[in-house]
């Protein structure tokens, strides 16, 4: 008996090997993240076609065939005018388009539009629109459905072009069918930068008319001008869309039918990606990187920008309504007392870059490189506390302080948590939930320090703004001002380079806002993450920086 | 009979009240707030009161409250937010793939479980006894994802048996038998899953019941009258020890349920568990209460039939 006993346990052991390798990514084969073959030069977006490796890579697109996609949400609705929420997005933004598209360098190209031209004053863009476009429906596009979607739907419904439009545009005018144009009431740079898909998808008007837009049928059964019409969608399993055949970009699209499969467990979509199940996935996580490096059938791809938010960062909110971080030297000293770089390996597995200020730099345009540097330096970090007025006590303790952060950022808050400790700072880990993290740190300014992801956006203005400025400190709104940082030199930059029209000088302007926000240090920008995606090997041409990731796609599986 | 099942449903009227109740206030007290999802992340105040308004969510909660029973008492059980669809309907769409999953699952581990218990029982103290007790113990201990991951990586990535996820291929669109085939193929292993994690409770008791009926004397007396044993086995003796299980098999709905969530999150599977898990995250307060106060009722309703099946398994029962 004691011998089966044994066995039995012996069997168990292996067994419960077996489950742990996936955790450990030490495969003896695979190659370390960094000396993958595909590199991502700062400023650069990697397609994913010259990306891949392949050796089929420059054969001519095949029509047909299907792609199914791995989504981690439920979408639940599917009209991307009325959210901003990433899962709709993921899959809706492929049955529309925008005026423009993004190309894999995030500038702006023809869509809907396809010319335009800004005044010398910078008040009026005028865009010309595609001929003979039609609804998957059969109705023809014109620019009343153009006016129509800003006025009544993105305006009222779509958070980011709302917040970003509704004070500077005066008004929308359709001088013939083909033509749109927009007023501002003053200079507005970032217009090209909010036309695509994901910020201002073109809606029918037709369809939403004097309806109760939220209620609409067709936002759960669309209808749109782009690359694929609506089939089914089966909540909480999958969505099948197919070639719109009447697609207005010549010889577009070649698949013939796109599936979104919902897999809310990321490694059980790396493993469907693995067994073929799949076609495509966001987001691969640490641990499955190197399995998936490792699979001949499988090329890992990455890019800052995407629908589901463009070149993040991770960063720390100080709260400044309250001391210690009423002082700079107080949150100066926490900058040079966290070690990023082991958040970057422990923490993110080499994904992404350490920040160095609020503006990503693959945003390179604006980006600032000449910026105060905090290396890792904890001698500096005591100092500048001891400064702070935050000595050492009997205990050897400082000051005790309540770091408020989502579930996602855990690993992250326990490397603050250690670093801090050996200054002689306690840092209480408060770990909530994402949106009760949110509420405690927006809503109820409950928090010493808090952490979310801050995302640029295509434009600065977009994305960086809304953090910085002191007309956004605002109560119960996410992503706002949340430190309370207030600085009216701050303030007028950010004014001024809203309305700057050349780039040039835009870039000078946020050059100086990165300045003086570097040393002021309301936030702490750790890490610019940059996610992994991963795709099949016999599917090319992913769209993955943009909305319409599959307008162009194409599969040899035929 | 008919008169006792009517007044066990009318007590149970003011039991699912309670539970609505306390249910609402502690949905309502946890911290995190529906609009982030409902409004995006860049609006100002002014939106996120309208849109609070529109949902009534701008309403005090006892406001709220009054407002949710009047309306469920007129069978009104609200939208949801995420979806836009009333609640039922998105519940009972979700139905079939969840009873598919427990109901296998519970069939399939009480099965085995009554197996196991009885050969437990009858070489009781043996190395086979003991590497059962073992087994279906470790296996009650282990959490459904880590089980759950297990068995994907050894049946579906290396011995590549079964799929890793889903229902159903979602490229094929499959009809009649295959479309059978082909669920029953993204079955086995949730089911498996979920079926293991219970198995220890039901092997235990039968186990013990057996033990017990079989030193009773009509058991010897069987015996001695010259039945074959298996006939004394499985037909006097189990049909006595079953009756714990037939409680305890009941009373699991409410524990399966909770597995389901966990298992149906590693799978894919798209039931009713990860429905409710994607409405906590998105605080899809309406959606949430239906899925509670739908559970409750199920296990009301199955309670009921495991005390009406008592009647059936032990003449001696009687309802009035």
């Amino acid at each position: 008996m004691k011998r089966v006993f044994l066995l039995f346990s012996l069997l168990l052991l292996s067994l419960m090997l077996i489950a742990c390798s996936p955790a450990t990514p030490a495969a003896p084969t695979s190659a370390p993240v960094n000396n993958t073959p595909f590199a991502t030069a700062a400023g650069a977006v990697v397609p994913s076609s010259t990306s891949a490796p392949t050796p089929t890579a420059a054969a001519t697109a095949k029509r047909g065939g299907t792609v199914v996609v791995g989504v981690t949400s439920d979408p639940g609705q599917l009209n991307p005018g009325l959210t901003t929420a990433g899962g709709t997005h993921a899959v809706a933004d492929n049955m529309f388009n925008g005026l423009l598209q993004f190309n894999d360098k995030l500038e702006p190209q023809p869509s809907l539009a396809e010319t335009w031209t800004v005044s010398t004053d910078g008040k009026t863009y005028t865009f010309n629109l595609a001929k003979g476009v039609t609804w998957h429906d059969g109705k023809p596009f014109t620019s009343a459905d153009v006016k129509f979607t800003f006025e009544q739907i993105l305006l009222q419904f779509h958070s980011r072009t709302k917040a970003g439009l509704e004070n500077v545009l005066d008004g929308i005018d359709t001088p013939n069918e083909n033509t749109v144009v927009f007023r501002f009431k003053q200079p507005y740079a970032p217009l090209l930068r909010r036309l695509d898909v994901v910020e201002a998808a073109i809606l029918p008007k037709h369809l939403y008319d004097g309806t109760d837009i939220q209620k609409n049928a067709a936002n759960t059964a669309p209808i749109g001008t782009g690359p694929y019409k609506f089939k089914e969608y089966i909540k909480g399993d999958h969505i099948t869309l197919v070639r719109n055949e009447n697609y207005f970009k010549k010889g577009l699209p070649l698949l013939d039918t796109v599936i979104f499969k919902i897999i809310p467990n990321s490694t059980a979509a790396a493993q469907a990606l693995e067994k073929g199940e799949v076609d495509y996935i966001t987001g691969v996580n640490g641990p499955d990187i190197a399995r998936l490096q490792a699979n001949k059938d499988v090329v890992l791809v990455k890019a800052p920008a995407g629908p589901g938010g463009s070149f993040c960062i991770d960063t720390l909110i100080f709260n400044m309504r309250k001391p210690p971080f009423d002082k700079l030297e107080a949150r100066q000293a926490f900058a040079y007392g966290i070690n990023r770089q082991q958040i970057l390996e422990q923490v993110q597995f080499n994904q992404g870059r350490i920040a160095t200020g609020p503006i990503a730099s693959t945003m390179s345009w604006a980006y600032n490189p000449n910026v105060m540097k905090y290396a890792f330096d904890q001698v500096k970090a005591a100092e500048l506390l001891d400064k702070a007025g935050l000595a050492k006590g009997a205990d050897g303790k400082r000051l005790k302080v309540v770091f408020v952060h989502a579930t996602g950022f855990a690993k992250t808050a326990e490397v603050v948590r250690d670093n801090m400790a050996q200054l002689g700072v306690e840092v209480e880990l408060a770990t909530l939930e994402v949106n009760a993290a949110n509420e405690r740190m927006f809503t109820k300014n409950d928090f010493d320090i808090g952490i979310g992801s801050y995302c640029n956006g295509p434009d600065p203005e977009i994305g960086v703004t809304r953090a910085y400025v002191s007309s956004n400190i605002k109560v119960g709104v996410p992503f706002s001002n949340g430190a309370a940082y207030s600085n009216k030199q701050v303030d007028d930059l950010f004014i001024q380079a809203a309305s700057t029209i050349d780039t040039a000088q835009r870039a000078k302007l946020y050059a100086q806002i990165q300045e003086i926000l570097v040393k002021d240090v309301p936030y702490w920008w750790t890490i610019e993450t940059e996610l992994f995606r991963a795709q099949r090997k016999e599917v090319h041409d992913l769209r993955i920086w943009a909305g319409d990731l599959l307008e162009r796609a194409w599969t040899e599986r035929t | 009979m008919s008169r006792y099942i009517l007044r066990r449903l009318i007590q149970a009227v003011p039991l699912l009240i309670g539970i609505l109740i306390i249910n609402f206030v502690l949905i309502h007290v946890a911290p995190g707030d529906p609009i982030y999802l409902l409004a995006g992340d860049a609006g100002d105040e002014k939106y996120y009161a309208a849109m609070r308004a529109r949902f009534g969510l701008d309403q005090p909660l006892a406001m709220q409250l009054y407002l949710y029973l009047v309306n469920a008492a007129q069978g009104q059980f609200g939208y949801s937010y995420a979806y836009d669809r009333p609640v039922f309907e998105i519940i009972f769409a979700r139905l079939p793939a969840t009873l598919l999953l427990t109901g296998s699952a519970l069939v399939l581990s009480t099965l085995v479980a009554v197996w196991l218990g009885v050969v437990a029982a009858r070489r009781a103290h043996s190395a086979a006894d003991h590497t059962i007790a073992v087994v279906t113990l470790l296996f009650y201990g282990m959490p459904a994802f880590w089980l759950g991951q297990l068995l994907v990586i050894v049946f579906a990535i290396w011995l590549d048996w079964f799929p890793v996820q889903g229902m159903t291929d979602v490229r094929h669109s499959y009809q009649g038998l295959e479309y059978a085939s082909d669920v029953l193929r993204h079955l086995a292993l949730p089911m498996t899953t979920l079926g293991l994690l219970h198995l220890a409770l039901v092997t235990r008791l039968t186990r013990m019941g057996m033990r017990e009926q079989l030193d009773e004397d009509y058991v010897r007396t069987a015996h001695a009258k010259g039945l074959p044993v298996a006939r004394v086995v499985n037909y006097h003796a189990l049909r006595n020890a079953l009756l714990p299980v037939v409680t305890t098999v009941g009373t699991q709905i409410g524990t399966l349920f909770t597995g389901a969530v966990l298992t149906e999150i590693i799978f894919a599977w798209p039931g009713i568990g990860r429905l409710l898990y994607d409405a906590t995250l998105a605080r899809d307060y309406p959606l949430l209460m239906a899925i509670f106060l739908f559970v409750a009722v199920s296990v009301v309703v199955v309670n009921l039939v495991t005390d009406l099946t008592y009647a059936f398994l032990d003449p001696r029962v009687r309802f009035a």
